[in-house]
């Protein structure tokens, strides 16, 4: 019926769709992350992708450089994320917070952070040299349907990234401290009237962001790797994914970076890696054009 | 800060810098040195003018320097432009892709004009490198390496002869610093304070957002540009390297360094972290390092840069009052 060659390319197209997804669900992860801190606490944050980097590195340190084998990923996961989150939450509260009370912090912010990304890439490279990293990973082994072939390791990182992000809703709608949240992004001062510790609630916004890409940031640099550099071009990916979904919006989020997720995948595969960034730039701009608010956005 | 005393911080300045050739006139070293503080004075102000002075948060200059230099280099290389027109073209090239970027923004607020300008910085690399930027003859990933020097009546311009090469960049530069301190101080100046401070009440009175925000795009990328064409004649060479983030950081150290906003700041501070970072090179790899931690540490401590010292220090002295913004 279909000749050799088309059954070939059906494969192949197969094998970039299974890419895509699990590239996608850990874009949603950062996507979720970045939505939420921008939401709640407006300040913009430029080391977000040597934050994933970070995840990365930490991993990579426990598992290679220490040789740790007791419980393999489970422990790394229970080690890191509380030490991001402290990072988080310290970085917040000694860098971002004192400049809130200036008239354009958020513009300071973002100079800060700036900083942060140059200061961090740097050290990456440094301590950890520029040849890239790799981590093991997570499981091993494939599983077969017919000729379809999927690893285990995509769907690790696919099912994981989801978890991560549905545990985050229902922390957001069915806990106190997420309605804190929530109250906090829908307006500062009334939820400062009502008792609610705003300085804690913001810091505790940003070390959950961080813990969100540093979590992202372990689960993809097994697929990839840890480049001390590839910082910034991270960040951009993840903002363009929040800004094509929708400022603020978690739903809008997950489509966009499932969207954003297949199309460069395509786009590697038909055109070759290097072009991703640029088409993922056209699509930025695009949608900024056509559709500001993004794709699920609220209206100006 | 008042037109008087604007023209007199960036003619004290330029004029230290004018008198230091006498002494270091024969050490190619120095002379190097201070060219480029020449060239990042201009760029570190053109981009303060539009992050600080317009508020608009624009992330793009470096691509502009790089738009600017690319252009008059290729024109200059492959289709035999004398260097004095190409540096024009360029100028031009970059004002037009200053516009055309600008353009988007125009609708766009604070982080989202910081993600469409880095996002043209951070597409820019992969374009030159790749197959589109190699028809257009960017030299792919090795750069350009043959870029002819300035020539002007027949009088060669380049690293041989450093002093009247200075002298040409010097008057270039302060070109570009007094047309700036003239533009800020015009009503165009005016009207980019009013858009900054509020928007709305400012079109109310009848100021054009689009015309100005284009203006304001159009005239920092036409003069980065100028610039960016005077850096690769005067050099010879120019990459891709240039698009790392490095240059980026270092650009915004000197406008921090100023004073983000303060205008002759940006000059001020580009002649001290130039100076500082070429103090700074035994350090070696842990210079970046370095440097990261100071724009931290910089935003922390010293918010208004060393225009803000200097105006409390003027108000302290009691004879002449400097207001906090320009």
């Amino acid at each position: 019926m279909f000749s050799e060659d088309t059954i070939l390319m059906l494969y192949e197209i197969t094998d970039v769709i299974i890419a895509g997804l699990s590239n996608g669900s850990v874009y949603a992860l950062m996507a979720v992350g970045m939505t939420l801190v921008y939401g709640v606490t407006k300040a913009f944050n430029f080391a977000y992708g040597d934050f994933f980097n970070m995840g990365g590195y930490f991993a990579w340190i426990l598992i290679v450089g220490l040789g740790l084998e007791f419980g393999g990923y489970i422990t790394v996961f229970l080690i890191v994320v509380p030490l991001l989150f402290a990072v988080g939450y310290g970085l917040e509260t000694f860098m971002v917070a004192p400049l809130r009370n200036r008239a354009d912090w958020e513009n300071r912010v973002m100079m800060l952070t700036l900083g942060l990304a140059l200061f961090l890439s740097n050290l990456y490279m440094v301590v950890f040299g520029t040849k890239l990293k790799s981590l093991p990973p997570i499981i091993d082994g494939i599983l077969e349907l017919g000729q379809i072939v999927f690893s285990y390791q995509d769907i690790m990182i696919f099912v994981m990234s989801l978890g991560g992000i549905l545990l985050f809703g229902w922390m957001l709608n069915n806990t106190r401290t997420g309605l804190a949240v929530r109250a906090v992004a829908q307006n500062p001062a009334g939820a400062k009237i009502v008792g609610i510790n705003i300085k804690r609630i913001f810091a505790s916004t940003f070390a959950i962001s961080t813990v969100m890409v540093g979590f992202g940031g372990i689960l993809l640099s097994q697929k990839l790797f840890i480049n001390p550099t590839s910082g910034g071009a991270i960040m951009v990916k993840a903002w363009v994914v929040t800004a094509f979904g929708g400022m603020g919006s978690i739903r809008g989020g997950l489509y966009a970076a499932f969207i954003i997720g297949m199309m460069e995948a395509f786009v590697g595969w038909i055109f070759g890696m290097s072009y991703t960034i640029i088409a993922l730039f056209v699509l930025l701009l695009a949608t900024l054009v056509i559709r500001p608010q993004g794709l699920m956005g609220k209206g100006a | 800060m008042q037109l008087k005393q604007m023209a007199a911080i960036i003619g004290i300045s330029y004029g230290i810098l004018a008198v230091l050739p006498i002494f270091f006139g024969d050490v190619p070293y120095i002379m190097n040195i201070l060219i480029m503080c020449l060239i990042w004075a201009v760029v570190a102000s053109s981009w303060d003018v539009i992050m600080g002075f317009a508020g608009i948060f624009s992330f793009g200059q470096v691509a502009f320097f790089v738009m600017g230099a690319y252009c008059s280099a290729i024109l200059s290389i492959h289709h035999h432009v004398s260097p004095v027109f190409s540096i024009v073209l360029g100028g031009f090239f970059s004002a037009g892709m200053g516009v055309l970027v600008g353009l988007p923004c125009l609708k766009l607020a604070g982080p989202y004009i910081a993600l469409v300008t880095f996002g043209v910085h951070m597409a820019l690399q992969p374009l030159l490198k790749g197959e589109i930027g190699i028809a257009l003859g960017s030299g792919g990933a090795a750069g350009l390496l043959t870029i002819p020097p300035i020539t002007i009546l027949g009088y060669t311009f380049g690293t041989d002869n450093m002093v009247p090469t200075f002298y040409l960049i010097l008057l270039i530069s302060l070109a570009c610093a007094l047309t700036i301190m003239v533009m800020i101080k015009s009503h165009w100046g005016l009207a980019f304070l009013a858009l900054k401070d509020s928007q709305p009440f400012a079109m109310s009175l009848g100021i054009s957002a689009f015309k100005y925000k284009l203006m304001v795009f159009a005239l920092t990328s036409f003069l980065t540009g100028i610039i960016g064409g005077v850096y690769g004649h005067f050099y010879g060479v120019l990459s891709v390297r240039m698009l790392d983030l490095d240059l980026f950081s270092i650009l915004m150290i000197m406008i921090l360094v100023g004073g983000l906003g303060h205008f002759p700041g940006a000059i001020i501070g580009s002649f001290i972290v130039v100076t500082a970072s070429e103090l700074m090179s035994p350090l070696g790899v842990y210079r970046a390092v370095t440097m990261g931690a100071l724009v931290v540490v910089l935003v922390l401590a010293l918010p208004d840069g060393v225009m803000g010292i200097f105006s409390k220090w003027i108000n302290r002295s009691g004879k002449i009052k400097v207001s906090a913004k320009i």
